[in-house]
């Protein structure tokens, strides 16, 4: 790629990964679209910290994106991805038939919680059912980042939203349980404040043959932690909570709102109201991969077998 | 591979085939290798068909969860090089033109089978034909952009347009529909199918394009031509680092000057008219009487029209087998001398009828024949082919 000069010269330190970023191969330099306190960052470093690390053939592993904030992490995802933008919701449809027709690909599919359980939930469970070999990663903030924050599937209880300025009532989905009901066959849930247990997960899920269904909690300081206090929906109780307004403290809750998997086993429903269960959930390396049974069934139409 | 071609084409000779089975086959020998679909009468039997057939070539049929994962799916095949179609009806149709605007953006060829029947409604009668889709098609999904439409009349033409079809979508690169409908899909007629060398030296095949330097169409501005590359395919060596879907240029990289983007995805196709518009004059020579239609009605014209020739009267068919981009200087032609123009069509708007509107003589009357439903009768037509001749 030509080179276009560092774009912040002097703002940013040189970065160990930077210049494998796609912005910062054009740039340089490269600092990334994202608000101040966002947890995009994290993700798309990691992405490509994996692919960099692992040295793994690009070309086999196309990135398929949703709509919404995270689609930015384009530019900071590794320059060599062959990125391919799809519309809001159908990114797993859309991998579903690349991987058909190229079984040697393995789909990694970026969508956010909006975009996968939202629009898109009927072709999530149904990439689940298939057990396709690909890569699902949600990124779950809570909001509608990219439209002004508006509330989303997975919306807190008793959360502000633009939507739901008094307080969110609906009861919100939960991907881990979708993903286990409808079949995936790795599913992990963790959040950007665990980084090297994402990395971990990740990893393990690019190895796995089969759906793997990677949930990541993620802050948006923008539209959710503005609005709402570290103990949601204390306002309406009358109680006091602070408000979420710098990344830090966004982080932060999240950490304090997360429970491993193993101490969850040992809290009831209340305890576990409006809180992430954060663990490996499932692992079956036995269920067959779709495209390897229709490859079975391709032998036996053309009589080869 | 040579495992995999020996079934892909059926042996030279004559068969009866129901029409979507005759799509279906047409598909095959253009080189099908994915079909994604979703079960909508009287569309069904083509993925009925492929599931069976698909796999013994080597390909891939699936059925999706819905129509939007049908197309979708569709598009990702396309993308990762495979020759892909799918098929649907009216409902599925609305469903899937969103989908559309963005393999018209990004350019990604596949072939759409749209097996028409009543609509308004996603109820009726479903067996029914009714050309009420060619007004979504030619403005489907958001944004400006061209389409390429055929009406094939017979099997054996299902069969034929379907490989063009192909060919077009390879080498224009915008969505490409098959305008079949609920009776035409249902038919049985005896087909042709030609030996297997000849079919091959038709196809045009997927490339593995090997520069980098053009992905996506754009406008020579020394000599004003609008230049169509290959299509990238997902995998190779040779894929735009960025498939964003904003008006780009063609690298892929977003550009703020989204007329020209539009100009080259409209005129791109606009400008090849004289390629992809195939018309059939059916003894037009001296007629004053010009009879204007596509798909199915076009037969009872063609009988209409032996009829009244027999009583001295001088008419003729003119018919559209690419039916958009509308023709507009070969309609222009044919019209400019007629008296009255008929168009008898399956619908009551008269979607032809509109077009056909903007390019004649301003004197020149249109009679229009509308039905839905249920085909015209040649008797219909003859009717009044007598009244105003």
């Amino acid at each position: 790629m030509a080179d276009l000069g560092p774009r912040y010269p002097t703002e940013k330190p040189d970065h160990p990964y930077v210049k494998f970023s796609f912005g910062g191969n054009l740039y340089g330099n490269y600092s990334s679209l994202f608000c101040a306190g966002c947890g995009y960052g994290i993700i798309g470093h990691i992405f490509t910290r994996v692919f960099e690390d692992e040295k793994l053939d690009h070309k086999l592993y196309p990135l398929i994106i949703g709509i919404g904030c995270y689609t930015q992490i384009v530019t900071i995802a590794h320059h060599k991805s062959q990125k391919i933008f799809t519309l809001h919701g159908r990114a797993p449809a859309l991998a579903t038939g690349m991987k058909m027709a190229n079984p040697k690909l393995k789909p990694i599919v970026f969508t956010g919680d909006g975009d996968c359980l939202g629009i898109g939930g009927n072709h999530f469970i149904h990439i689940c059912r298939r057990n396709v070999d690909c890569t699902i990663l949600i990124f779950n903030n809570s909001i509608y980042g990219m439209t002004g924050g508006q509330s989303a599937p997975t919306t807190l209880y008793g959360a502000k939203s633009t939507t739901t300025p008094y307080k969110t009532f609906e009861n919100r989905s939960d991907a881990v349980k979708l993903a286990l009901a409808a079949g995936a066959t790795y599913i992990a849930r963790t959040t950007v404040a665990h980084p090297r247990t994402l990395m971990k997960y990740f990893k393990k899920a690019l190895k796995h043959k089969g759906t793997s269904v990677i949930e990541v909690i993620t802050p948006c300081l923008t539209y959710f932690g503005r609005k709402n206090l570290d103990n949601l929906g204390a306002e309406n109780q009358g109680l006091t909570g602070n408000r979420m307004d710098t990344g830090g403290k966004m982080i932060d809750w999240i950490k304090r709102n997360s429970v491993k998997k193993n101490q969850a086993k040992f809290m009831d429903e209340d305890e576990l109201f409006n809180r992430y269960v954060i663990g490996e959930f499932h692992y079956d390396n036995s269920k067959p991969e779709y495209s390897e049974v229709y490859s079975k069934i391709q032998k036996f139409a053309m009589g080869d077998d | 591979m040579s495992e995999k071609n020996t079934k892909r084409y059926l042996p030279e000779g004559k068969y009866v085939m129901m029409g979507n089975v005759a799509m279906a086959e047409g598909a095959l020998a253009a080189g099908l290798s994915f079909f994604g679909g979703y079960p909508i009468t009287p569309s069904t039997e083509v993925i009925e068909y492929l599931a069976k057939r698909l796999p013994e070539v080597g390909g891939s049929c699936i059925q999706m969860e819905d129509e939007l994962a049908s197309i979708n799916a569709v598009m990702g095949a396309s993308l990762a090089g495979a020759k892909a179609m799918t098929a649907t009806s009216g409902p599925g149709l609305s469903l899937m033109v969103e989908t559309i605007s963005m393999a018209a953006n990004l350019e990604i060829p596949f072939v759409f089978c749209d097996v028409q029947r009543v609509g308004p409604g996603s109820h009726g009668p479903v067996t029914a034909p009714h050309h009420n889709d060619l007004g979504l098609i030619r403005f489907a999904g958001h944004g400006e952009f061209q389409v390429i439409a055929l009406a094939p009349m017979n099997c054996q033409e299902l069969f034929d347009l379907t490989i063009t079809a192909f060919n077009f979508a390879e080498t224009y690169r915008c969505p490409v529909f098959i305008l079949s409908d609920a009776y035409l899909g249902h038919l049985h007629e005896p087909i042709y199918i030609p030996p297997k060398e000849e079919i091959i030296k038709k196809v045009i095949n997927r490339e593995i394009p090997q520069d980098d330097s053009k992905m996506y169409s754009y406008k020579n501005n020394e000599t004003g031509e609008y230049i169509i590359p290959k299509p990238p395919i997902v995998g190779t060596d040779h894929f735009p680092i960025t498939s964003l879907q904003l008006p780009h240029n063609n690298l892929g990289f977003p550009i703020s000057n989204a007329l020209m983007f539009i100009e080259v995805l409209i005129e791109k196709v606009n400008s090849k008219i004289d390629e992809i518009s195939i018309t059939e004059e059916y003894r037009l020579e001296d007629a004053d009487i010009v009879i204007i239609a596509y798909g199915l009605p076009v037969r009872a014209s063609y009988r209409a029209v032996d009829i009244a020739r027999e009583g001295g009267i001088k008419v003729g068919v003119f018919r559209l087998i690419t039916v958009w981009p509308f023709p507009d200087e070969k309609v222009r032609n044919v019209v400019k001398d007629a008296k009255v123009i008929i168009i008898p069509e399956l619908n009551y708007t008269g979607i032809i009828a509109e077009q056909v509107e903007r390019v004649k003589k301003r004197e020149t009357p249109i009679i229009k024949i509308p039905k839905v439903g249920e085909i015209h009768h040649p008797d219909e037509i003859l009717k009044i082919i007598k009244e105003v001749s």
